[in-house]
């Protein structure tokens, strides 16, 4: 996926300046039961979907100082008053890491987190699913907008996480009680090249 | 190490007489002006007490499960208690009643949908039965900081633990917001703050412990109804009615959890025949609905402490009863005797309560 060198509003999904940029479509697949980390989640979830957003799709852009991802998916529009809608972006801490358990503790992966109703974002470290702590010092930004039954969300950074060379991505549906491990992750690392 | 860490755990336990408890509520308010005061906990009451037979708080939280399959010690799903079914922290027509021009006719009302009133306490003193052997008791509920705690394994980030006085606390740096302590709780004791996006519980008012100060519960309770001590300690009153006399029992102890909240259970008036001759046989509260809160050792612990009355009624002495009447106040607060107003502001512990 080709980082585009933009300047301008990218921090807003309906910026113009997205009209432009390359958009790439995202295979996702539930976090595997076993591979969740409390045997009361296996337990409590042996019979119930979850991860069943199947696709998401992403746009990247820099402006050299901050990379920019603006991830859409199709929201599930049964209300739930209880959990909330939440995406990832996940990237590498140690050159790579296995994605369909978000990550273990020998190459844990970074997530930059956002959650519908959450004040703000966050960056968590992932050693498996849910198993993860929070990163208090990352200077992230975003924005989600819920339009058209499609959520649009634009999550940044630091640019030189682009380093890093790929881009994962996870979608929790709230609808259906998602949370921690309980989600839909990207089947493979997609390649970041900075434009 | 797991011997020496082992050798050092004691567990807390608290231990409430439901035959001294009025459901006067001073431990919930005394722990809701304590701790839960903050943004997102409203609708915390860490402390609560309920009258039984009741659907209690959260709305039918019996009904929830959670806890321990104790055949195969399987986690058991459980349902995860709505801000609904907690209910409460209600705004009110302040405005409307008090400034309106309304004299008299606008009433002091919940702003919420009628059907979606609920709140501690909702169902105070209705309980059960027809007149003249309706009956009811009142039920305190905190976290049972159990020994076997279900919230805790059952999180993904690690955000609670146990500490070496037997209290489950957690670290809500470390806490997510994930809730499946809140589904794995068989007790429905974890409440959520939306506004912060933790789960938060009964604390055990362990700075208070670490000062030498009972728990606030424990303390503020003016009927003398609640011990705190160590189960361990033989001089405890606690272990005394846990272990040594077995008349103080956990609730709903299959759900498999270890609870360390004891209960005496309560002792209740004769039915009343329609003729209104008195039936000495059978008491107003059915003994299978207290088996089926305090399991089947509740029958033995009420022989025992009839049996104790009717020694002291023929001249005799009891232990047990002394314990129970707490004629010494301090004898409730285990070790933790020290007056809260002796404290140093800002110095080695809380003030108040």
């Amino acid at each position: 996926m080709k980082v585009a060198k933009l300047t301008g509003a990218l921090a807003d999904p309906a910026a113009a300046a997205w009209q432009s940029v390359e958009n790439v479509r995202v295979s996702l697949a539930p976090v595997a039961l076993e591979a969740q980390p409390t045997e009361y989640i296996r337990e409590a979830w042996r019979d119930r979907d979850y991860g069943q957003t199947a696709e998401a799709q992403v746009k990247a852009a820099s402006d050299g100082d901050r990379l920019y991802l603006r991830v859409e998916w199709a929201d599930d529009p049964v209300p739930n008053h209880e959990f909330q809608d939440a995406v990832s972006a996940i990237f590498p801490t140690n050159g790579s890491g296995v994605l369909a358990t978000m990550g273990d503790a020998e190459k844990p992966l970074a997530l930059w987190f956002w959650e519908q109703g959450r004040p703000g974002p966050l960056r968590l470290i992932s050693s498996g699913p849910g198993v993860v702590t929070k990163d208090a010092t990352a200077n992230l930004g975003a924005n989600g907008v819920l339009a058209n039954g499609r959520w649009s969300v634009v999550l940044s950074g630091p640019a030189d996480v682009a380093q890093k060379r790929k881009v994962a991505l996870a979608v929790w549906n709230g609808s259906r009680d998602e949370r921690a491990g309980l989600a839909a992750v990207s089947q493979e690392w997609l390649p970041l090249e900075m434009e | 190490m797991a011997a020496t860490t082992e050798a050092k755990v004691r567990q807390l336990a608290w231990v409430y007489d439901l035959n001294k408890c009025i459901g006067c509520q001073t431990c919930s308010v005394a722990c809701k002006v304590l701790w839960t005061r903050d943004e997102g906990e409203k609708h915390h009451w860490w402390m609560s007490v309920n009258t039984m037979p009741g659907l209690g708080t959260p709305k039918a939280w019996e009904t929830m499960g959670g806890g321990v399959d104790t055949t195969t010690g399987k986690p058991l799903p459980g349902h995860q208690p709505t801000r609904e079914e907690f209910g409460g922290g209600f705004e009110f027509n302040y405005d409307e009643v008090f400034y309106g021009g309304t004299s008299g006719k606008a009433h002091l009302e919940p702003q919420a949908p009628r059907e979606n009133r609920w709140a501690m306490n909702w169902d105070e003193d209705q309980g059960a039965g027809e007149w003249p052997n309706s009956y009811y008791f009142y039920l305190p509920r905190q976290c049972n900081h159990c020994s076997n705690p279900v919230c805790m394994t059952a999180c993904p980030t690690g955000a609670l633990h146990k500490t070496d006085d037997g209290l489950v606390l957690r670290d809500e740096e470390t806490c997510m917001g994930d809730r499946f302590c809140m589904e794995a709780c068989p007790y429905k004791k974890v409440y959520f703050n939306y506004e912060r996006h933790v789960g938060q519980q009964c604390i055990g008012c362990f700075p208070r412990i670490e000062a030498g100060v009972a728990p606030a519960c424990v303390r503020q309770c003016p009927g003398r109804a609640v011990f705190i001590g160590y189960l361990e300690d033989e001089d405890s009153p606690v272990h005394k009615l846990v272990r040594e006399w077995k008349i103080a029992l956990p609730l709903h102890a299959e759900a498999g959890t270890g609870p360390n909240v004891y209960y005496v259970p309560p002792l209740s008036p004769y039915r009343l025949n329609e003729d209104m001759s008195i039936d000495t046989e059978t008491p107003r509260i059915p003994p299978e609905y207290l088996e089926s809160l305090f399991g089947p050792s509740v029958h033995q612990a009420l022989a025992t402490l009839k049996s104790e009355m009717d020694s002291v009624r023929e001249g005799g002495s009891s232990e047990m009863l002394k314990t129970l009447i707490a004629y010494k106040w301090q004898e409730l607060l285990g070790p933790f005797t020290v007056d809260p107003a002796t404290l140093t502001p800002g110095g080695n512990g809380h003030q108040g309560a």
